[in-house]
């Protein structure tokens, strides 16, 4: 997925987020338009203030030779202190302005990149649950941020300024100005697509190598007891310490290579100055320029350094941009086809089947599911057991519509799931999941995720089904207590009841229950047994659970089936 | 490696970066002194086209007879260059020895740690310190650290030249100069106060955007997820909203440095055009030339410009010293008291493998969570620990494993013991099947991986793959069950020469298949003369133990109730 891949361009991988900046262009242009008046005004400062001096030397050695001579000191003098003035005032504007733009930009990539996770099934989101996937493609986006500031408005500005330099220039002497854009111009080729391709591929693989050495690392914390125990600790070390070689080699090719743009910058601008003095000075030493223009023109140029200071870094991590834009398209390549036209599940509870179904996850070495068949009657009440890892999530999976079967069919009703409008299945299942999830808000807005037009009477209804009324009535924020991050303020067994209770916000037909007493006490789990019996009465149930006859089993199972290993050890 | 346990002072943030570049400091001195050259080498750009200019302009030679100047020109921009590369390329290698000996260092603490200290933490989050706040390093010393040295050298460097050309023009940047350590406590605290602000609101912004994400199954069960990704743009344009007004205060600090600059270059300008028109007739205003004055004007702008860079670099500290806050609170983080004694130099009086005398275990906050205890292992026995969950059975073996010291008491081991050692979180490296083998036995051929993965019930497994020993397993054994990934451990445990096994409850999350496979290798092993000490709950496994010891609240159960319970 990291691998660039053949065919795709800088264009074609770039052209998804360039059309998204467009949607800004406005706020854009104006903020490359403030960068090129500060460029503006660091470039006339220095330069008037060049002619200034030597206009003032020659009117002054004019009036020592006794010849009448005399100089406007107002004009340029308070033209001068404008372009001071203006240089401070457009920089400090041009990076509140652009900083306002970046934010928004990062907002709009946020905003896209939760839309095309939201779309995501199962197949693509399981193995990317751990949560260093989820930070890693936030740094993705946090580097595509930077696109506009760093990428495409200093090159902008910068070729923009050299031509208006070279044009200004060539008022006076179309030989300097061509001098400057021609010298300045492959200047600016240079470090930007040269650095570029020097430090693309170099660029490109180092976030892959981080990543890799991110997961090394995890490695070796989460196996210290066994590397310790069978003294291989060293050895781990080793492949740690060869990676970590690698890495270090590519940033320092990477510093090295930045560091040579940086210093041709210096160069490519001393260059064009001697340039260009050479050229004022034949047209000096001819009578068609005089001595004051001759100093604007070098000092404009020495000037320009600025236009090109920051591009040779920018353009030699070109590949690291590149990189984050490519995962975040293979993100979006992934996302499955919209099947919103489908039919709806017909009232009642439904009849559920599996034939002959295998599911394959992409890189498992063994199917997750293989060749399981059973059914379950409407309103029938079926437990799957079995160890982690046997399979039951992937049966959930299935009947929840949340991902599609390798091999085999799966019906609800008399239809099969992949005929069905997943929007319309959403309405009529409701799962529990083994991991409950709670958002950072308040108890209400968690409820309300089942149900946005819920009222606060629904809200404690749902809490008394599942004994939490009373807890969340001594609570001195009722209903707006916030529940942390993930939940965190709440003990397990609160969070899998808030988590039920967002059911009983809901009408399902087919209902999924994944461990549903996991984390209770006894005492909770047979009063919330209860409460579940008579609330599923009418609806189709399947339990997944770790294994049958514990203390608090699921109420009313009529049907056992156990998985092992993805396949189906007993139906009864 | 650089050992935090200096006695007497605190390991601070400032101090373990001063410490990181104390070995470097020829590296950082070579950047401080590329940049002075390379700043010297200006000077003499400025000269040259100074000169340049007054030989055109004022004794109006012929551009034939300027080459000294584009000579010197040929001279100093190849050579500057050089040094501007030089200074980063020193810069870049001393950042890359410091973070990989800061690395090193922190891995190393860790392993001191030992597997039981890292299992309170996440190794996710550990992970991330290791890589993502060891690189934030890089700035600091690259970059920040010449740069501070350079931002007094420079200035200072380029004062004296403007002195010698014109004093009072030196004097207008001297006035400014008594401001410039103000300029610099204004930027830095500017820049100080942004980077924390701004680092507390990215991280609400990214932990409300993590928590929509890590909940996004759920969304898209209740079908919630449009109102969501509405939520997720409207919280960013919050955090902007709110970081603009720091911003706007944020920004103010560098644009006076930017209009110092900017008034230092008009008014020099001013004073140098007046003083060449003859209107100022004070001190060495009359003696102006155009090359002393155009050389003044040149070189005011690079009075500043080291501290302008400075500026800019300056986030490169808060984000080393924040970085630094977190890996020096791990390494002031102290080993259990022995745990350094590892594997034990105190060997066993006669015969024994291990022997407990009178051991207990303590943990900060929960008390003492085993012993005291006495305990021998005998070699070829098996030793089934039992009781009930929390009552000490992985304690004991953690303790005997040496992943832990005891408390008090002494832990004695045969001479040169080697074990191996099964839990119910398996080890599972990126890399082959073989790979993964040969952590427990490096020289392990084929046959004998085959023997061993064939005794864990992987056997049929392996045979259906095409690769078979070659096959790749991913990042974190991504492409196996739990139950495969519990069995391979197992395999290594069966490829692995050492006398002493400790098993935590090995045949968790098997089926009864292959638990009873298992259960009659494991058999076979104890038949082989190898000693297993058992943490289980399981009857198969108790009654292929030998001894039984039942732990109750991290005490041995007396042997007369053990006898009643075992009924």
């Amino acid at each position: 997925m990291t691998d660039p891949r053949r065919g795709d361009t800088l264009r074609t991988t770039f052209a998804p987020w360039l059309r998204l900046l467009d949607r800004r262009r406005g706020r854009l242009v104006a903020g490359a338009a403030l960068m090129a008046l500060t460029l503006l005004s660091a470039v006339g400062l220095l330069a008037l203030s060049g002619w200034f001096i030597t206009a003032s030397a020659l009117a002054g050695l004019a009036m020592v030779a006794g010849l009448a001579a005399s100089l406007d000191v107002y004009v340029p003098g308070g033209g001068i202190r404008a372009f001071a003035v203006t240089r401070t005032v457009s920089r400090y504007l041009e990076r509140l302005y652009n900083h306002d733009t970046v934010l928004r930009l990062l907002a709009d990539l946020r905003g896209r990149l939760f839309g095309v996770l939201a779309a995501l099934d199962d197949r693509a989101l399981s193995r990317r649950r751990a949560s260093d996937w989820l930070h890693r493609l936030t740094a993705d986006i946090d580097t595509l941020d930077g696109l506009y500031l760093r990428l495409l408005a200093p090159p902008a500005v910068a070729a923009l300024a050299l031509l208006g330099l070279g044009g200004f220039l060539a008022l006076w002497s179309p030989a300097v100005g061509a001098a400057v854009v021609v010298l300045l111009g492959l200047a600016l080729a240079w470090i930007t697509l040269g650095q570029a391709r020097l430090g693309m591929a170099t660029s490109h693989r180092q976030v892959a190598d981080l990543e890799r050495l991110r997961g090394r690392l995890i490695e070796q914390l989460q196996g210290l007891a066994e590397l310790e125990a069978y003294g291989s600790l060293a050895e781990h070390r080793r492949r740690l310490d060869t990676l970590e070689a690698r890495l270090e080699a590519d940033q320092r090719r990477l510093g090295q290579r930045a560091a040579l743009g940086n210093a041709l910058v210096g160069v490519a601008v001393g260059v064009t100055l001697a340039a260009v003095l050479w050229l004022a000075a034949l047209a000096h030493d001819a009578g068609t320029l005089p001595g004051p223009l001759v100093v604007m023109m070098a000092l404009a140029v020495l000037a320009m350094n600025e236009a090109l200071a920051g591009l040779p870094l920018a353009f030699t991590r070109l590949g690291a941009t590149r990189a984050a834009a490519e995962r975040l398209n293979a993100l979006e390549a992934a996302r499955p086809p919209d099947v919103e036209a489908g039919e709806g599940l017909p009232p009642g509870p439904p009849a559920l089947s599996l034939e002959g179904v295998t599911l394959h996850y992409p890189g498992a070495l063994v199917p997750a599911l293989d060749d399981v068949s059973f059914s379950l009657a409407p309103g029938e009440r079926l437990a799957i057991t079995g160890g982690s890892g046997a399979g039951k999530s992937s049966v959930a999976a299935l009947l929840a519509g949340r991902l599609g079967a390798t091999e085999g069919r799966v019906r609800l009703g008399a239809i099969e799931l992949g005929r069905l409008s997943p929007s319309r299945l959403a309405e009529r299942v409701a799962m529990l999941t083994q991991r409950v999830d709670l958002f950072d808000d308040s108890l209400a807005a968690n409820l309300r995720i089942a149900d946005p037009a819920a009222s606060v009477a629904d809200l404690w209804r749902a809490l008394a089904a599942v004994a939490l009324a009373d807890w969340a009535e001594a609570l001195p924020h009722g209903l707006d207590t916030r529940v942390g991050e993930g939940g965190r303020r709440l003990s397990g067994g609160q969070a899998r009841r808030l988590a039920l209770a967002r059911l009983v916000l809901r009408d399902p037909a087919l209902v999924i229950l994944d461990e549903p007493f996991a984390g209770l006490d006894a005492g909770t789990a047979s009063r919330l047994a209860r409460w579940l019996d008579e609330w599923l009465a009418g609806r189709t149930v399947v339990y997944l659970v770790h294994q049958l006859g514990g203390e608090v089993d699921p109420p009313g199972v009529q049907h056992t089936l156990q998985l092992v290993d993805g396949r189906l050890s007993g139906y009864t | 490696m650089s050992e935090p346990e200096t006695p007497g002072e605190a390991l601070t943030p400032r101090r373990w970066l001063n410490e990181l570049a104390a070995p470097e400091r020829r590296l950082l001195g070579l950047a401080t002194l590329a940049g002075v050259v390379a700043g010297a080498l200006t000077l003499g750009q400025m000269g040259a086209l100074a000169w340049l200019v007054s030989e055109l302009v004022v004794a109006t030679r012929a551009p034939g007879e300027l080459w000294p100047g584009f000579l010197a020109l040929g001279v100093i921009l190849p050579l500057r260059a050089l040094a501007q590369w030089g200074q980063e390329a020193a810069g870049l290698e001393a950042s890359l020895r410091i973070r990989r000996r800061a690395r090193a260092a922190l891995l190393d603490h860790l392993a001191r740690l030992g597997p039981v200290r890292l299992a309170s933490r996440h190794s996710a989050s550990l992970a991330n310190q290791l890589v993502e706040q060891v690189e934030a390093l890089d700035g600091y010393f690259a970059r920040f650290l010449p740069q501070l040295r350079l931002a007094v050298v420079l200035p200072l460097l380029v004062l004296v030249v403007v002195v010698w050309l014109d004093w009072l023009a030196a004097l207008f940047l001297l006035l400014s100069a008594p401001l410039i350590p103000v300029f610099m406590a204004l930027v830095g605290m500017g820049a100080e106060r942004l980077n924390r602000q701004q680092f507390a609101a990215v991280a609400r912004l990214s932990g409300h955007f993590i928590d929509r994400v890590r909940g996004i199954t759920t969304l898209q069960l209740f079908g919630r997820t449009r109102e969501a990704t509405a939520e997720v743009h409207a919280a960013a344009d919050d955090y902007r909203r709110l970081s603009m007004r720091t911003l706007r205060l944020a920004f103010l600090s560098s644009a006076v440095l930017e209009f110092f600059a900017s008034v230092a270059i008009a008014v020099v300008a001013i004073y140098v055009g007046f003083g060449l028109l003859g209107y100022i007739d004070y001190g060495p205003s009359p003696g102006l030339t155009l090359f002393s004055g155009l050389l003044v004007l040149l070189l005011a702008p690079e009075f500043f410009q080291p501290l302008r860079t400075l500026s800019q670099h300056y986030h490169d500290r808060a984000a080393a010293l924040g970085a630094a806050d977190g890996l020096v609170a791990l390494l002031t983080e102290v080993p259990a008291p022995g745990r350094d004694g590892g594997r034990g130099p105190v060997p066993t009086a006669s015969g024994e493998l291990a022997t407990l005398y009178a051991v207990t275990v303590e943990y900060p906050g929960r008390g003492r969570v085993l012993g005291p205890l006495d305990l021998a292992v005998r070699p070829g026995e098996v030793l089934a620990i039992t009781g009930p969950s929390g009552a000490g059975k992985s304690t004991l073996l953690q303790l005997l494993a040496g992943f832990v010291g005891p408390g008090q008491g002494e832990r004695r081991l045969a001479a040169g013991l080697a074990f191996a050692w099964m839990d119910q979180r398996p080890l599972l490296i990126q890399g082959s099947l073989a790979d993964n083998l040969r952590l427990a036995a490096p020289e392990a051929d084929e046959p004998a991986m085959r023997a061993a993965l064939g005794r864990a019930g992987l056997g049929e497994l392996v045979a259906r793959l095409p690769q078979g020993l070659a096959t790749p397993l991913g990042e974190r054994g991504v492409g196996l069950s739990g139950g495969q990934a519990q069995r391979l451990a197992l395999a290594r445990v069966f490829l692995s020469p050492a006398p002493l096994v400790l098993l935590d409850e090995p045949t968790a999350s098997l089926d009864a298949d292959t638990e009873a496979r298992v259960v009659a290798a494991l058999g076979e092993l104890a038949g082989a003369g190898r000693s297993l000490v058992i943490a289980t709950h399981h009857p198969a496994l108790m009654a292929l133990a030998d001894r039984r010891l039942e732990l109750a609240d991290g005490r041995p159960v007396a042997p007369a109730a053990q006898e009643a319970r075992h009924d």
